[in-house]
């Protein structure tokens, strides 16, 4: 059974 | 900018993951501390596994190919979305090309 599938993103968190 | 970042990928262009980064699974997603430039990046859960995949030196079209095996995703589509995620990881400095198109 396969994954359900999304657009894969670079999110940059703002932690600094 | 380095010389890597001004490169030109394809889909048969070589990378792996730069040395560190500290990773962790969050409920299915990845997310990691960039030691070097102080950022923390929210890689997804089919981020985390392209992430995962760039352990050891991979294609793109073999990174696409094993998306396929784990999502349900066209080839084309993953061939392109990897393409872009790849470019992004590129543009920050988390992976390195092993050898150009």
């Amino acid at each position: 059974m396969k994954k359900e599938y999304s657009k894969p993103a670079l999110e940059v968190l703002d932690v600094k | 900018m380095n010389m890597d970042t001004a490169a030109v990928l394809s889909l048969d262009s070589v990378l792996v993951q730069r040395e560190g980064n500290i990773a962790s699974d969050m409920d299915g997603e990845k997310v990691m501390l960039n030691v070097k430039n102080g950022k923390y990046y929210n890689l997804g859960e089919v981020g985390g596994e392209i992430w995962e995949a760039l352990a050891s030196p991979v294609s793109i079209r073999r990174i696409a190919e094993i998306m396929q095996e784990i999502f349900e995703v066209p080839a084309e589509l993953a061939q392109q979305d990897v393409f872009d995620f790849v470019q992004n990881l590129l543009n920050e400095d988390l992976v390195a090309i092993v050898n150009g198109p």
